[in-house]
């Protein structure tokens, strides 16, 4: 009852994550209203890309640790199912139980390793182990090589949704577990000793606090959050290759959390939803400037990465404070 | 096993090694002096891969294009480090990563766009296509040999510029603290300016030289771009000299492990196993070469003082 409470109580905090998890839980009641079935797959990948955004944050915004190399543990946890399907596993819930340990294991060797260094090397390492597992994964013969190997749908037997709606409900219910326990880690004191480290690592040291616990703690978290948004998503592709885990998409999870709003629990969920939309239509836009291009809109997207840097702070969730705060002081100047 | 194959491979691996440092050398002076975690490095070395076959296509000159391909992407370097670049340098590390992760992406369809996605290839010259014996019944391609070459001259006169000339004065002061080296009176945004295109330069000339040995293709410069993160994470960040003998390094381990670490599996391994396993582990050999270097010596093999 107490923890009830204190989940309440926190969620109030958060009202936009809230809005988000319930207007994605409502979404295929819109979808099969207007019988637009087609944006059930679109929200999933949606929901895919910002549950693993979501763990890259805990050690992004909230340990302002750069971790260059989190589409491993993604490619991890799709490969978890494929490898556990291909020796005869088809229990879901056993996949999911088994990449959440394997990614929280590779969490500790790599941490332990990549945690020892700071700034361009951090930066460096992660994405070196991220393409140690990359080349293995290549040159896997076994589970396909380059090609990828095909995936089943796993059967997670306890849910027994309406059919086409299963897979979106589990993946919804996974997201919604891992905003609370988000919102549970960053409220705690564990998290505040996080957001400590990232704003000053020696004070924390000098008041008698080993930062390397705490950092390390969150490393494995996010790696095994982003193990889980890999197992769901080879369901979701029903398909699992190398491409998952290479560096490029390390790049596009952290645009997505940037874009977000680094600082901000619900930042990855918008940031996903931003990239989304950029993605399906800036090549609408080409289509209208410039028809033969329309393939071409890495052309804008990339620019307009740099324009965001340059320009902005905090990504739409900061944009978005930004304006909420000017407006209040508007309303007490009158 | 023969020694001639052991030669070849040898030599394969100094040539990509000299390659390599060519990339990683001025990444170490941009990473080490300006902090900057530039990621589209890379497309340096596509742009000089272009410019200098785009050039060769259309005069039918191999030695023009890569004349007319050194200034221009020396300008290259210079005009990004005007219009982007310079804005970054007091960014996070995170920012860096992103815009410069943004700037690949947009050289890479702006190629795509200009060039066509397919692959440019071009040929060598009559002159530069021969053979040279290293041993009596052991040819060697002679461009190879001039890769090998000019990539130890160039290496050679870098290190004279950084440690004998006033430039390389300032450079290195600049490396250890660019505020007290501006305080003295240096210009640091001229330096910068210079040390970041000369960087885009080497880059470039490192693309001229792999042109006409791999495939010119939009995004070619990636693959190239992480290896050299890693010699410069081996040699020590702002380390020429690490870069150079970790480029060595990572180039050999790499040529020479891809052709004999199956084979050595294969001796004490089951055949199936040894064949699964041998290509796996020799893509992932600098890596772990990378990672058991920075377990004992986490800022790599030669970290500049300071």
């Amino acid at each position: 009852m107490q923890t009830l409470k204190t989940i309440t109580a926190l969620m109030t905090r958060s009202p936009s994550l809230l809005i988000l998890l319930a207007l994605f839980g409502l979404f295929p009641i819109y979808t099969s209203l207007a019988d637009l079935p087609f944006w059930n797959d679109v929200a999933m990948r949606i929901m895919l890309l910002g549950m693993a955004a979501m763990g890259l944050n805990l050690v992004l915004g909230f340990g302002g640790m750069v971790s260059f190399g989190h589409a491993a543990f993604i490619g991890i946890g799709a490969y978890c199912v494929g490898i556990s399907q291909f020796c005869g596993l088809d229990n879901g819930w056993l996949h999911i139980l088994i990449a959440v340990f394997v990614c929280a294991g590779l969490g500790v060797l790599i941490g332990f390793l990549a945690l020892r260094t700071k700034g361009i090397y951090f930066i460096m390492i992660t994405l070196a182990f991220a393409q140690m597992l990359y080349f293995f994964f290549v040159s896997l013969e076994l589970f396909g090589g380059d090609d990828g190997m095909g995936v089943e749908r796993a059967e997670f037997f306890i849910i027994d949704l309406w059919e086409p709606l299963r897979l979106y409900y589990l993946i919804w219910s996974c997201l919604l577990i891992i905003s609370i326990v988000l919102m549970l880690v960053i409220n705690s004191r564990f998290g505040v000793v996080l957001q400590g480290i990232k704003d000053n690592e020696s004070r924390i040291e000098a008041m008698g606090l080993a930062p390397l616990r705490y950092k390390m703690t969150a490393y494995i978290i996010s790696a095994a959050i982003c193990g889980l948004a890999g197992v769901l998503f080879a369901s979701w592709q029903e398909y699992v290759s190398p491409d998952i885990m290479h560096w490029s998409r390390s790049g596009e999870l952290m645009i997505v959390v940037v874009l977000g709003g680094l600082t901000y629990l619900s930042g990855p969920l918008i940031g996903a939803i931003v990239f989304f939309l950029l993605e399906e239509f800036l090549p609408e836009l080409l289509h209208i400037i410039a028809p033969d291009y329309t393939e071409n809109w890495m052309i804008i997207f990339g620019p307009l990465l740099v324009a965001v840097v340059l320009f902005t702070k905090g990504g739409v969730m900061g944009a978005f404070n930004k304006l909420r705060i000017m407006a209040l002081y508007r309303g007490d100047a009158k | 096993m023969t020694i001639t194959l052991l030669l070849e491979q040898v030599f394969n691996g100094i040539q990509s090694g000299v390659t390599l440092f060519l990339v990683a050398a001025g990444l170490t002076l941009i990473l080490g002096i300006m902090d900057l975690v530039f990621l589209a490095h890379g497309a340096q070395v596509m742009v000089g891969a272009y410019t200098a076959t785009a050039i060769t296509l259309a005069t039918n000159n191999f030695y023009l294009g890569i004349l007319l391909a050194i200034p221009l992407t020396f300008a290259s370097g210079y005009i990004l480090e005007f219009l982007i670049i310079r804005h970054l340098y007091k960014r996070d590390h995170m920012e860096q990563v992103l815009a410069t992760f943004g700037l690949i992406l947009f050289f890479n369809e702006l190629t795509r766009i200009g060039f066509g996605p397919a692959a440019l290839f071009s040929n060598l010259p009559p002159s530069l296509s021969g053979f040279v014996y290293i041993l009596p019944d052991t040819p060697y391609p002679m461009f190879r040999i001039l890769v090998i070459m000019v990539g130890f001259a160039i290496a050679v006169g870098i290190y004279v510029l950084v440690t004998k000339t006033r430039i390389g004065a300032m450079v290195r002061a600049g490396a250890s603290n660019a505020d007290m080296t501006a305080a003295l009176g240096v210009n640091i945004h001229m330096l910068r300016r210079f040390v970041f295109s000369v960087g885009a330069c080497l880059a470039g000339i490192a693309g001229m030289m792999l042109a006409p040995l791999t495939v010119v293709e939009p995004g070619m410069g990636e693959p190239l771009l992480i290896l050299s993160l890693v010699v410069i994470i081996i040699g020590g960040i702002g380390s020429v000299r690490g870069a150079f003998i970790a480029a060595v390094i990572v180039g050999l381990v790499d040529t020479v492990g891809r052709v004999f670490l199956p084979e050595l599996l294969r001796s004490f391994m089951e055949q199936s196993a040894a064949d699964g396993a041998g290509p796996a582990l020799a893509s992932m050999m600098i890596y772990i070469l990378m990672a058991v270097i920075l377990v004992f010596k986490p800022t790599g093999l030669f970290p500049p003082k300071g």
